[in-house]
């Protein structure tokens, strides 16, 4: 009985496609919303396929890693100091891990993900000890958690981590990770050795200042690639021009890189880089498309409101912009027009949830 | 520490700290007991002085700063100190009314 059932609720969730034997892979968008709510959309039809609530969410639903295979999602709840693994398919909590235990209060700021091969969490911890009428925090680490643990787990491997971290990336050959912060690191998964550390503060552009960059989005997909706009001064003085600049992280070979593409002009939160021509897009109170062909902004467009995060259909053919407040909106990446808007049930804030897309 | 003036207790004693050498226990720290220790401008004045490059509205950017307590003197923080101050009003556009300010416990 337990497949009938399981199917049963895949059709609610995923909807009628599932009917036929092979159906065609769709886009689904995955976005957290206050306080507890993890949606799952249908690209294409613009429609919310799963209002999935997240147990003990205790008013946020942060950062959202989903698993290679789409099956299931990894968000971040209870004011950071909680991860829940969502089945997508019957919408049941399948894994948890508590972080805080005891006096021990920890927290992961944003720095969760899971490796290529679904089958480890990779989080970085920051714990403090709460005592009677002082705080004493604790050193940093990495820990590592099996996502097969269910509802109680508890890492397998723990090692020591530098501070300031604010994203954990995998390498895509499931050996590496990478974490980044003031600089790029990069560990060994199994061992936790510090394989490397590269930019960004040491980034070695002469002329340039120390960069500056806000970066909480681990958006990835689809080519496995990271990019997110870095800020500096080129020059000093009265000659000094603030540049903006994309940073591009290659998850496959490893390739870090820096493209100025303006003199700044806008401020800009997050960027996805399109399957199509070198394009990426990037999102704030503006959407705008940058030719890293040319190193040059193409277009730039007023959005409604502010959206903090951005992602894109995967053959690239649209944009979608998220997070904050309680809309996921659809753009042309030719024209960069509207072309639908969909408001969430209930109208709750997104806030800094992660918008991430499926392919199922 | 030479052109700071303690304006409190607190301060008060992380000079001594600094002056007995123990500076190392009270340095400043990416997240501390659960906070970020974030002291740029960015909610009354953005990146160029002025105010159109802020979040708009304002509303969109109340909980995203308030759930990763990223401006805790300006926004009440979630994360460790106010925990109930969204409670039951999931969308600032239309609950904002509802989001009274907050004061230190004495």
């Amino acid at each position: 009985m337990r497949p009938l059932i399981a199917c049963a609720l895949a059709l609610s969730l995923f909807g009628s496609q599932n009917l036929s034997a092979r159906p065609a892979l769709r886009d689904y968008i995955l976005t957290g919303a206050k306080p507890d709510h993890l949606f799952v959309i249908d690209a294409a039809a613009r429609k919310v396929t799963s209002d999935i609530r997240v147990p003990d969410a205790n008013g946020i639903v942060g950062l959202v890693v989903p698993s290679p295979d789409g099956k299931r999602a990894y968000v971040l709840v209870n004011r950071m100091e909680s991860i829940s693994g969502i089945d997508l398919d019957t919408g049941k909590q399948v894994f948890r891990a508590n972080l805080s235990s005891g006096d021990e209060v920890v927290h992961s700021f944003f720095s969760v993900n899971i490796t290529p091969d679904g089958r480890e969490l990779i989080v970085h911890e920051l714990p403090t000890k709460r005592g009677l009428n002082e705080y004493h925090v604790q050193e940093p680490r990495f820990a590592i958690f099996k996502t097969d643990a269910g509802l109680d787990a508890k890492p397998v491997r723990v090692f020591p981590a530098p501070r300031r971290v604010h994203l954990v990336l995998p390498k895509a050959d499931g050996k590496s990770f990478y974490a980044l912060g003031f600089q790029l690191f990069e560990y060994d998964l199994a061992t936790g050795k510090k394989l490397g550390e590269r930019g960004i503060r040491n980034w070695g552009r002469p002329g340039y200042s120390t960069p500056d960059m806000l970066a909480f989005w681990p958006v990835t997909e689809p080519l496995d690639v990271f990019v997110t706009p870095v800020y500096s001064t080129l020059g000093t003085g009265k000659d000094a021009i603030a540049k903006t600049s994309l940073m591009k992280l290659d998850l496959k070979s490893g390739a870090l890189s820096y493209q100025d593409f303006e003199d700044t002009s806008a401020v800009i939160f997050s960027a996805v880089a399109s399957p199509r021509n070198g394009e990426v897009f990037t999102v704030y109170t503006q959407l705008s498309k940058i030719d890293t062909n040319k190193g040059v902004l193409v277009d730039r467009v007023n959005l409604p409101h502010t959206f903090y995060t951005i992602n894109i259909a995967s053959d690239g053919h649209e944009v979608f912009v998220g997070g904050t407040m309680c809309d996921v909106a659809f753009y042309d990446p030719d024209t960069l027009k509207q072309r639908a808007n969909l408001k969430l049930p209930g109208c709750p804030d997104q806030s800094i949830s992660t918008l991430r897309v499926i392919r199922r | 520490m030479n052109g700071f003036k303690p304006t409190n207790k607190k301060a008060e004693l992380l000079l001594q700290a600094a002056d007995q050498g123990h500076v190392k226990e009270v340095s400043a720290m990416e997240s501390v007991a659960g906070c970020v220790t974030t002291f740029d401008p960015g909610w009354e004045v953005d990146a160029f002085g002025g105010v159109a490059s802020l979040c708009q509205p304002m509303e969109a950017d109340l909980y995203g700063c308030a759930d990763p307590c990223w401006w805790p003197a300006q926004v009440p923080d979630t994360m460790s100190t106010y925990p109930n101050w969204d409670a039951g009003n999931p969308s600032a556009q239309n609950d904002w009314r509802q989001l009274d300010a907050v004061f230190p416990k004495k």
